[in-house]
């Protein structure tokens, strides 16, 4: 056994030496007696300190003791050291969008895994899972959400942590088709808190179609409409969507991309905001549009499950977002165009355009990531040292509850056996002064 | 007598044979006019012859002395002292004080001892004696001359219980409007102030007043060991007596006593101290009855 936090029970050592000794100094009051001239002794303090030979009140020092060390020992958070090998796993499973191909993606985790191992699940974010390993892999099924490596990474930092005590050396090993939108700017930082190797496990991605959509950017709009110009200034980097601004689309469903932006009415998926207001920009991929925007609608939090936020206002609420359709996806634009001035002609409105009309994330998450940034996830030299991972300071332990509710026992029974051992000296002292002799006496 | 009458003397009888040639003259001459052992006040006729003094006018003729008138051929009055009783009261403090040490009762053994040797003194002088004891009840003999008077003392003390924390002062009192003489014995651990203002007025009156201080060695010196203790005659004094605050005690109380010694010997008052077992009760009787200067006034 050994203990997550042991400064809590030596500290509880040292306390329950300090009542062992106290209980060895006894304060008590010197003898009775009698002397007519006792009103020339100074008042001073009535009692003395003294040393026992033997301890006072046995059975109460041992429960104080008991109620010091059991809670100590439940601070210090004891665990059953388990027996270490030499070497263990940490899993990282991809279930995000990127990898669709949940079949392949089981067979390889389940080829690796042995027991012992720690296995981490992501996607958008990071699970270490817990309990019965064997049948999380069985029932893993990719989801819809964006995979993200730095959050899968943190977690395994995690997962070595509580693996430190089974094994002398750690494995990371991350099963994942490694596609580009996984993998951001803080992943390469992250992946070097891991200060071994690591094994990466290529399974294959989606099997959706990746072939470039083709065609033009086209909108179902009025004539009048100054959208119409700035897609048509857009219509040179993009291609391949429909923006729809009278609620018709133009064609049918073929269309890989449709994209909602009513020039006027409630956009899909958003509702009106109870108090309208301005703000001063807004943002899709690289590209910040600056002006004033009355906002009239906003996405409610229900309309964002399952679908990607591809533009924000300037102060980080959604102004778009893209959910999927079928093979292709559906987006919803809730940002006013202005007639007014060049605003539809500023190369910048024309880029937010052509970001806001990319690709579906369906298609770019199955673009494969930079094979040097692949690279420098593998990493080189040998296995990471258990020595390298902090020990878990917020792991729990089973038997620190258990010792909890010991320190509580004993407590009660102390304060009980403290208050009877008073009311017998109380108790004793009435009778000794009841007793004719001694009153005479005293 | 019966034999319960003979209670307790068993204890006495080797202290009144200690005694027995012990005489206690007054400190004055008296004023009683009743023949007694002391030096009186008055000139009288009896057989002591002390002066001649020449006849003034006014003088009982029958007091001129004849043979000389016949030799002289002047008229003298033979003068010759007369000797006066002097009632003694004796006053035992029985308050609780008194009963100390718990397990002998030696200050108040020995206070027992005094008031029965010292009445026993006075009364082989042919005084009359009486008793007080003031405690917790108290008792009160009227001087008497019989010969029974020693026995009563005995009986009285033998039967009282020392307790209680009743004031000394108002036995004082009332013990001096009977007697001449005046002894008290007591640890002045009550009112002493009142009792120096009391004893200062009767010596004030003429009145011989003694005053015995018993002392118990343990007061003076007292254990080592660390003890609570308690005043047995005021509850709420509880005092921890250690090593500290031992010699604070010792100092304190000596100045206290060397305090009481010179007030009551400034106003007047035989001071005697008595430390139980320093000195054998006859030792301490004679002390006490030593004579400590005799003033004749005519």
């Amino acid at each position: 056994m050994t203990f997550l936090a042991p400064g809590f029970f030596f500290a509880s050592l040292a306390v329950a030496a300090a009542i062992v000794a106290l209980h060895f100094i006894v304060t008590r009051q010197p003898r009775a007696g009698i002397l007519p001239t006792a009103r020339f002794v100074p008042d001073t303090r009535a009692t003395t300190v003294a040393r026992a030979t033997h301890p006072s009140d046995l059975l109460l020092m041992l429960l104080r003791v008991l109620v010091v060390l059991a809670a100590g020992a439940a601070l210090a958070k004891p665990v059953l050291t388990p027996s270490r090998g030499a070497e263990a796993r940490v899993i990282l499973v991809d279930v995000s969008r990127s990898a669709r191909d949940s079949m392949a993606m089981r067979d390889s985790v389940r080829a690796i895994y042995r027991n012992g191992d720690a296995v981490v699940v992501f996607d958008s974010s990071a699970r270490i899972v817990a309990g019965n390993v064997g049948d999380t892999l069985g029932a893993l099924r990719p989801t819809s959400r964006r995979g993200n490596l730095s959050a899968a990474l943190i977690a395994a930092l995690r997962a070595g942590s509580s693996r430190r005590d089974r094994a002398d050396s750690l494995e990371l090993v991350i099963v994942s088709p490694f596609a580009r939108e996984e993998l951001d700017a803080a992943t390469d930082s992250i992946r070097t808190l891991w200060t071994g190797r690591a094994r990466l496990v290529r399974v294959a991605e989606s099997a959706a179609d990746t072939t470039a959509i083709a065609g033009t950017l086209e909108i179902s709009a009025d004539a009048n409409d100054p959208l119409q110009v700035t897609i048509a200034l857009a219509r040179a980097t993009v291609s391949g969507q429909q923006v729809t601004r009278n609620g018709s689309p133009a064609t049918g469903s073929g269309q890989r991309m449709l994209i909602e932006w009513p020039s006027s009415t409630r956009p899909r998926f958003a509702v009106e905001r109870e108090v309208r207001d301005t703000v001063g920009g807004v943002m899709a991929g690289e590209t910040v549009v600056v002006s004033t925007f009355e906002r009239r609608w906003t996405f409610p939090a229900d309309s964002l499950r399952g679908a990607d936020v591809i533009g924000r206002w300037v102060d980080g609420e959604p102004a778009a977002i893209e959910k999927p359709d079928g093979p292709g996806c559906m987006r919803s634009v809730a940002v006013p165009v202005s007639p007014v001035g060049d605003f539809v002609i500023r190369k910048d409105f024309v880029h937010f355009v052509a970001a806001l009309s990319g690709a579906c994330a369906a298609t770019t998450s199955l673009i494969p990531a930079n094979p040097d940034l692949v690279a420098k996830l593998e990493g080189r030299g040998g296995l990471a040292s258990r020595e390298a991972f902090q020990p878990l300071s917020d792991a729990r332990s089973d038997l620190a509850p258990w010792l909890f509710a010991l320190a509580l026992a004993a407590a009660i029974a102390e304060l009980f056996l403290r208050r009877r051992g008073r009311d017998t000296k109380a108790l004793g002292g009435r009778e000794k002064r009841s007793a004719p002799g001694e009153a005479r006496a005293a | 007598m019966t034999a319960s009458a003979y209670e307790g003397h068993d204890e006495y009888a080797a202290l009144l044979d200690a005694v027995r040639g012990i005489r206690w003259p007054a400190r004055s001459a008296v004023r009683s006019g009743i023949p007694g052992a002391h030096t009186s006040r008055l000139r009288g006729v009896s057989a002591e012859f002390t002066e001649y003094r020449p006849y003034r006018q006014g003088d009982d003729t029958r007091r001129i002395d004849w043979k000389l008138f016949a030799r002289s051929d002047r008229a003298y009055l033979r003068l010759s002292n007369d000797r006066a009783i002097l009632p003694t009261m004796i006053v035992l403090d029985a308050s609780a004080s008194m009963a100390f040490p718990v397990a002998t009762n030696a200050k108040w053994t020995l206070a027992a001892q005094l008031g029965v040797a010292l009445g026993a003194v006075a009364r082989n002088s042919g005084d009359p004696v009486g008793l007080v004891i003031a405690g917790e009840e108290p008792l009160l003999f009227a001087p008497r001359m019989r010969r029974s008077v020693t026995h009563e003392i005995i009986r009285a003390v033998s039967a009282t219980r020392p307790g209680g924390s009743a004031s000394l002062s108002p036995s004082v009192s009332i013990a001096a409007q009977s007697g001449g003489r005046l002894v008290i014995v007591t640890d002045f651990l009550g009112d002493a102030a009142e009792l120096l203002a009391v004893t200062g007025r009767w010596v004030a009156a003429g009145r011989e007043v003694h005053t015995v201080h018993v002392i118990a060695p343990e007061e003076i010196d007292p254990p080592r060991e660390a003890a609570m203790v308690s005043d047995p005659e005021a509850s709420d004094v509880r005092r921890a007596l250690t090593g500290d605050t031992r010699e604070q005690y010792v100092a304190a109380y000596e100045a206290w006593r060397d305090r009481i010694a010179h007030d009551f010997t400034e106003a007047g008052v035989a001071y005697t101290t008595a430390v139980v077992g320093e000195e054998t009760p006859d030792h301490l009787i004679r002390r006490v009855t030593a004579p400590r200067g005799v003033v004749a006034t005519a």
